[in-house]
Parts: structure tokens; C-alpha cells; sequence
């Protein structure tokens, strides 16, 4: 069943010990971001800070779905749901969409702060990590914008920063959806563009924001679809933009065609901060809407963070999406956390350097933010990390097993293997490492594993297997 | 407690050129605008002249110079520099500066 609201999700999460609140003062200045940090390196549950130093009256809930525990939750399974079950969970429902509805009334509007008073300091906005830009208001967000020329509504998730007290900088990158409605529709026309930060919304909503999605699909749509039940949307103070009507937050912002400001630098997914700076959006903000003693959600950014597991389900199946509709013969597709969305393990039915050269150009033609796949033959079970090393180290060809592509102006400028120059014009380069074996390689003549599932008869396999469970192993 | 504020700086050789410079410093006053930000025209000294809030200089990887400066603030400036989103930011500074 779908989470209503976040509280009702962190209320499922305490039910199954996946949640820690915290009572005793905790500083907003890193000291509470360094508890959430260890937690993601840790593996730790969601903290719930409810007594912020300097903010009486607001609370903060840390790396919501950061754990595939809590995702399981959030998807509404039993917390140990292995991975590959909570991918097909997410795999079938993204095939259901399900459109949001409006409402007039909704908690966010319990407190309305118009434009002129407004102040930011008043959100108890964490320094995450000590050396940031400045403090971070956008980690765990969902950002409304809306194409200046169709219907299209964009969800996405993107950091933004406190400047002063109206103004905000934040870093959707110049490929994303966000980035392309502002640079094709807003900035030609010199018209600044609504924007929406929600904060604190369901987490399917946050998982929906997050995900990789096809340009002109409404990501309230697939929250619908992975929640099996429509999200409810509330329209804006200031614009005709719709949010979430559960949020714990709403920051209404209009984003300058005309003007920068320092952004960043900020410690990112990769697990880095890697001096992305200098280029950025600028946004004034004009309204917030809050409820009463509201949620501020934070993503304590980082190596794995909660990208570790939305960006994995998300940006897996829309990897084997792309590949199926360039007619690779795929058969599965993960993105281990631990790769910082960095790299990704394809297993296809039919292999070779044709095949791996194919996967990484289709996976880099628009922006390129995975530049590492290991192409497996379809024995290999991407989810089990020994056998894709083993296939990786053993089944790529050193000098001919390695297919790069390099390409201008569509990099990830967050990969820290990137030098200062590269990352400015969004130079960058992705690589396939071929671990299958040549098709053209005659079956009699192929290596053949040496594993009991592979080296030995289906007889002797079940001997061996009855064997073992006798002996109680 | 002297004022202190901090600055990222892709060229610190510019910042500590001795002539006046453009700048987004971050004011580090403890309490609950810790960290605002604000624009200015000002002249940074190394070592730190008397009187002068303490400066200090960030990399753009975050990276905290441990030698500390002094700004002094010549003028106040716009909250955010003209130019299209995404921008460089340095470049952005380096044409105000120019004005």
C-alpha cells in the first residue's frame, strides 16, 4: 500500500526498526549531516532529528529510502525483499502509470509565508559537509518546472543552495529536463521560470523525481504508478505550477534567465566533491508554504547516499528500457551502489565487441552519466558482484575487450576522474568492457567456467547439492 | 570576535593580487545566517592587516588555505552577476569586476 505522506512512511519505517529519532540537541551546522553521513556509510537507519540547534519547532528526517530496507518499505514489500525483486517491483509498475489528481485543500498550506517574508535562515537549512558552498536546502527535493512551449511538467530531484535570504543557487544540470526547459523555452524569451522545491513529499514521489525518465513524461504520472494510487497535487501560491498537496515544504521560486551566482562547490553522489562549480541557475524565491511543525527531508550526499538506491532501480530499467528500443538483446541490467552511479553491469543474450560497442553509444547519445558498463553474457547474475568481477577480470580481452566513446558538451561534470577543464566543457568519455565471448568463437572451443553449475552434469550437480545439505552446510 | 568570512577561489593568485577584486564572501558568524552570502568589491591582504575581518580562501574542491587573510570591503554589490544560467561564474565575476 502507498505511503500517504512522509510521515506515515517514516511511522512504517519505525514499525520496522528502520528509524532512529533523536531527541538531544543536535547542531544543524554538519554535526547533524556528519550522524547522517556515517549512517549511509553504515548502512544505518533514517535518523529523525527533533531538536534542531537554533530552530525549535521543525525537524529533520535524514536519507529516507537510502537503504534497500527502506525502498522495500517505501514500495510497500516486507523490509528484506531482495534486490532483484524490488527491481521487477519497480520494473512492472512503471509500466502502469497512473495520473495525479487536484485538490484545493492540503497541509502545505498550513503556514504561508508570502515573498516579501520570506527568509530562508528561518528553515533550518544543514551545512552538510564541512568546505561546502553554503547550505544546502535542495538534497532530498522534488523540483517542479514547466516547458515554456507544451504541457510538459517536469519532476526532478536537484540540490539547491541558500545565497541570502530570498535567493537560491542550484546545480540541475544543463542536460537535465530542467536544465533543457530553462535553455530552450525561458532564457531565448529573457522570462524568468517558475520553479517549485517540494520537500518532504511521499517517498515514491521523491523516487519518481529522482528517476531517469523519457523527456516529456510527467514523473507525477510514474509517482501514480509506483504508488498504484494517484498523487494528489495542490496548485502554487505564485504560478500556475501544481506540488504535491502532502509536501512537508514548499519553496516557490522563479528562476533568472539573466543572472548567476556562486554555487557549490558540494559533496555529490559520486562520493566526491569534485570543484563543479561556476556554473549554475540563480532562483528568488517568492512564496513558502509549510505545515505545522514540518519535516525537513535532507540527503546526507555522498558515497552511498540515496542515490545508491533510486538512482540503481531507477536508472537500471531505464537503461534496459533504451537498450531493449535499440534492439540490444539485453536480458538484465544493475547498478551497483557502490559504483556511484557510475557504472553499470548489462548481461545480453548475444555478446561481442559489436554488441558492447552498440550498449555504451546508445547509453551516452543524449547526456552520458554512467561511464562505466561491464557487458556480461547472460549467464552471469548481474545482482551477484563475485561472478561479474570473475567474468570482468577473466572474460575482457586487455587490448581488444575495451570500447571507449568520447564525446563534447554531454558529460557528467560530477565524475571525479574528470580534469577542471573537462568538466567546464562537459568533456567526458564512457567505456564498455566486453566480458563475453566472442559469438564468432566455436562453441567446442570456448572456455569453459570452472564452477559446479557449469563444470559438471545436472546428475552430478544434484548429488553434489543433496550431498551438502546432508552434511547441514 | 573579529568578523571572519571565507571565499572559493578558482585563481587565489587573483584574489591575493592586491588590487581590488570582485568576490562572493561567506560571512561565518555563528547563528542561524551562518554562511549568507553577499557580493562585494574589496581588497585582500596577506598577511592579514589589523582591524580587517579575517579572510579565508577555499579551493573549488572545498580545500581550506590554513593561511588566513583580510578582506576590506570597498563596496557592497548586487545579490547576483548578469549573466545566462550556467554561466562560468568566475568569468561572471571577472566582467563585473571590469565595470
Amino acid at each position: 500500500m502507498a505511503h500517504g505522506d512522509m510521515r506515515s512512511f517514516l511511522a512504517a519505517i519505525e514499525s520496522t526498526g528502520d528509524l532512529i529519532k533523536i531527541d538531544d540537541e543536535v547542531d544543524w551546522d554538519q554535526e547533524l549531516s556528519g550522524i547522517g553521513r556515517l549512517g549511509c556509510e553504515r548502512n544505518a537507519p533514517t535518523f529523525l532529528f527533533n531538536n534542531i540547534k537554533d530552530y525549535p519547532g521543525w525537524r529533520i528526517a535524514c536519507n529516507p529510502i537510502a537503504t534497500w530496507r527502506r525502498m522495500a518499505v517505501a514500495l510497500g514489500l516486507r523490509p528484506d525483499a531482495p534486490v532483484p525483486e524490488l527491481y521487477k517491483t519497480y520494473a512492472e509498475r512503471e509500466q502502469h502509470l497512473v495520473p495525479p489528481v487536484k485538490v484545493k485543500d492540503s497541509r502545505c498550506k498550513e503556514v504561508v509565508i508570502p515573498g516579501d517574508k520570506v527568509n530562508l535562515f528561518d528553515l533550518p537549512v544543514p551545512m552538510v559537509h564541512e568546505g561546502d558552498g553554503g547550505r544546502y536546502l535542495g538534497t532530498w527535493d522534488l523540483v517542479v518546472s514547466k516547458d515554456a512551449k507544451s504541457d510538459w511538467v517536469n519532476w526532478g530531484m536537484y540540490r539547491f543552495m541558500v545565497h541570502n535570504e530570498r535567493l537560491l543557487t542550484g546545480f540541475p544540470r544543463p542536460t537535465s529536463h530542467l536544465g533543457k526547459m530553462l535553455l530552450d523555452g525561458y532564457v531565448p524569451q529573457g522570462k524568468p521560470m517558475p520553479i517549485a522545491i517540494a520537500i518532504g513529499c511521499d517517498p515514491l514521489s521523491h523516487l519518481a523525481a529522482a528517476a531517469t525518465f523519457r523527456i516529456a513524461g510527467n514523473e507525477s504520472e510514474l509517482a501514480g504508478g509506483l504508488r498504484r494510487a494517484p498523487v494528489e497535487l495542490i496548485q502554487c501560491e505564485t504560478s500556475d505550477l501544481y506540488v504535491p498537496a502532502d509536501a512537508e515544504i514548499v519553496i516557490e521560486a522563479e528562476v533568472y534567465p539573466d543572472r548567476v551566482n556562486q554555487e557549490g562547490p558540494y559533496g555529490e553522489y559520486p562520493g566526491y566533491r569534485s570543484g563543479e562549480m561556476g556554473n549554475a541557475i540563480c532562483a528568488r524565491v517568492r512564496a513558502i508554504t509549510h505545515r505545522k511543525d514540518p519535516i525537513l527531508t535532507l540527503d546526507t550526499t555522498g558515497f552511498m547516499d540515496s542515490s545508491a538506491t533510486t538512482t540503481s532501480i531507477s536508472g537500471a530499467i531505464a537503461i534496459q528500457r533504451r537498450l531493449e528500443a535499440n534492439d540490444i538483446p539485453v536480458k538484465a541490467v544493475y547498478v551497483p551502489p557502490e559504483g556511484g552511479v557510475h557504472l553499470a553491469i548489462v548481461s545480453v543474450r548475444k555478446g561481442g565487441a559489436d554488441i558492447a560497442r552498440k550498449v555504451v553509444e546508445t547509453l551516452t547519445v543524449r547526456r552520458a552519466l554512467i561511464s562505466k558498463v561491464i557487458v556480461v553474457d547472460e549467464d552471469v547474475d548481474v545482482f551477484n558482484i563475485a561472478a561479474v568481477l570473475h567474468a570482468f577480470a577473466t572474460k575482457c580481452h586487455p587490448a581488444t575487450g575495451i570500447h571507449v566513446t568520447r564525446y563534447v558538451g554531454r558529460a557528467n561534470t560530477l565524475t571525479p576522474a574528470y580534469t577542471q577543464e573537462e568538466r567546464v566543457t562537459r568533456t567526458g568519455a564512457s567505456v564498455a568492457f566486453d566480458a563475453t565471448w566472442p559469438p564468432g568463437w566455436a562453441a567446442d572451443a570456448t572456455p569453459v567456467r570452472a564452477t559446479l553449475d557449469s563444470m559438471y552434469s545436472p546428475d552430478i550437480q544434484r548429488r553434489v547439492l543433496a550431498r551438502w545439505k546432508a552434511l547441514g552446510l | 570576535m573579529s568578523k571572519e568570512y571565507e571565499i572559493f577561489a578558482r585563481h587565489p593568485e587573483r584574489v591575493l593580487s592586491g588590487r581590488e577584486v570582485v568576490l562572493t564572501l561567506r560571512d561565518l558568524t555563528p547563528g542561524r545566517s551562518k554562511y549568507r552570502g553577499i557580493n562585494v568589491r574589496a581588497v585582500v591582504s596577506r598577511p592579514p592587516r589589523p582591524g580587517e575581518p579575517t579572510l579565508w580562501i577555499r579551493s573549488v574542491v572545498g580545500l581550506r588555505d590554513p593561511k588566513p587573510c583580510s578582506v576590506r570591503i570597498v563596496e557592497e554589490l548586487p545579490e547576483a552577476f548578469e549573466a545566462v544560467p550556467y554561466s562560468d561564474f568566475f568569468e561572471a565575476m571577472e566582467r563585473a569586476e571590469r565595470r
